[in-house]
């Protein structure tokens, strides 16, 4: 059986965010043991899908006004507000040979430690491909992926609470015409932890911790120094540069 | 030149095309698919420059299929590009 990481509940800047992935994808790469992280955004912010053009999906202004962070992802996918209260996000980061090698499995696997954390929360949810979890016929969490050298990298958010008109005064909508529809169409198809049930951020975590956890063996101990400081550097090279961000 | 569509079970994904002597001058493929490895996209990209607008569905579909014969597409299909590009370019 493999040995896990497990890197506790920490709130970075999106940037950061994105260079830890990355960081932890090269030494898992390298022999490191397979990871999962918890963190969470400070500040809040915006993250893109690798494919995505950023001027079609953010409200650049809003962002810079709200004092929200852009940044695009690794990974494919849509443009997500992470409100830093208002959401965990989880990253898992392991050799490809732990997981199915068909995609949507290998989704469905991983989405399948969330679905039991919910369960343990005593909140039904399935998966639905390709890539969200649903609680009663509403998406709760979405995910993304991305395989490299041999290393799978899954990151996702589950929603704790939402506000969907701030997002919205973030993320742009494909006919401004119709915006209000839009908006109160994701109203009814998105849900969060709390409007399903009275439970704080912090039991939503610890069920995470032990949804994640179930039948690993794992040790926990915190991103190293160096870890931090190469994540850092890479923070500043690569994912706030306007080149990444802007590249689509 | 663009067009954008929510894939029937898939994902968004916008072509953004110039054309120029009748051939495919510039194009951007956006959206929120998955595309493994995701640096394929620009190989993707690339692979249209040049083609003539009136390219037939089959020789573009396996122009593509070539250039993805490592790469795996999620979202989206080959044939659904080639039918956005056949309907954009028109």
């Amino acid at each position: 059986m493999n040995n896990w990481r497990i890197i506790p509940l920490q709130e970075f800047d999106g940037f950061t965010n994105m260079a830890i992935d990355e960081v932890l994808s090269t030494s898992i790469a390298n022999g490191g043991p397979p990871t999962i992280r918890f963190y969470s955004w400070k500040p809040s912010a915006v993250s893109i899908g690798y494919f995505q053009a950023i001027n079609d999906e953010v409200n650049l202004d809003g962002c810079k006004s709200n004092l929200v962070d852009v940044v695009r992802r690794r990974t494919g996918g849509g443009a997500v507000y992470h409100d830093q209260f208002g959401e965990i996000t989880y990253s898992v980061i392991g050799k490809q040979e732990l997981f199915p090698c068909d995609i949507i499995a290998s989704y469905k696997l991983i989405c399948s430690w969330i679905i039991d954390s919910l369960g343990l929360l005593d909140i039904p949810a399935e998966f639905k491909p390709i890539n969200d979890i649903i609680t009663n016929g509403k998406k709760i969490s979405g995910n993304a992926q991305t395989r490299r050298n041999g290393v799978l990298l899954q990151h996702g958010t589950i929603l704790h609470s939402v506000d969907v008109d701030k997002m919205f005064s973030l993320l742009k909508v494909s006919d401004e015409k119709i915006k209000d529809k839009i908006i109160a169409n994701v109203k009814e198809r998105v849900t969060s932890v709390v409007q399903q049930k009275e439970i704080s951020r912090g039991a939503l975590y610890q069920a995470l911790l032990d949804g994640f956890t179930k039948d690993k063996d794992y040790i926990t101990n915190q991103l190293s120094d160096s870890e931090l400081s190469t994540a850092k550097e890479l923070a500043i090279s690569r994912y706030a540069t306007k080149e990444w961000n802007f590249m689509r | 030149m663009r067009i954008t569509e929510k894939i029937s079970n898939g994902k968004l994904v916008t072509l953004i095309v110039s054309v120029s002597n009748d051939r495919v001058d510039n194009i951007r493929i956006t959206g929120d698919f998955f595309l493994y490895p995701e640096e394929s996209i620009t190989a993707l990209e690339s692979n249209f420059l040049g083609i003539p607008v009136s390219i037939s569905d089959a020789e573009l579909s396996n122009k593509i299929s070539e250039v993805l014969k490592n790469s795996t597409l999620i979202g989206l299909t080959i044939e659904d590009l080639v039918r956005l590009f056949k309907k954009v370019v028109q």
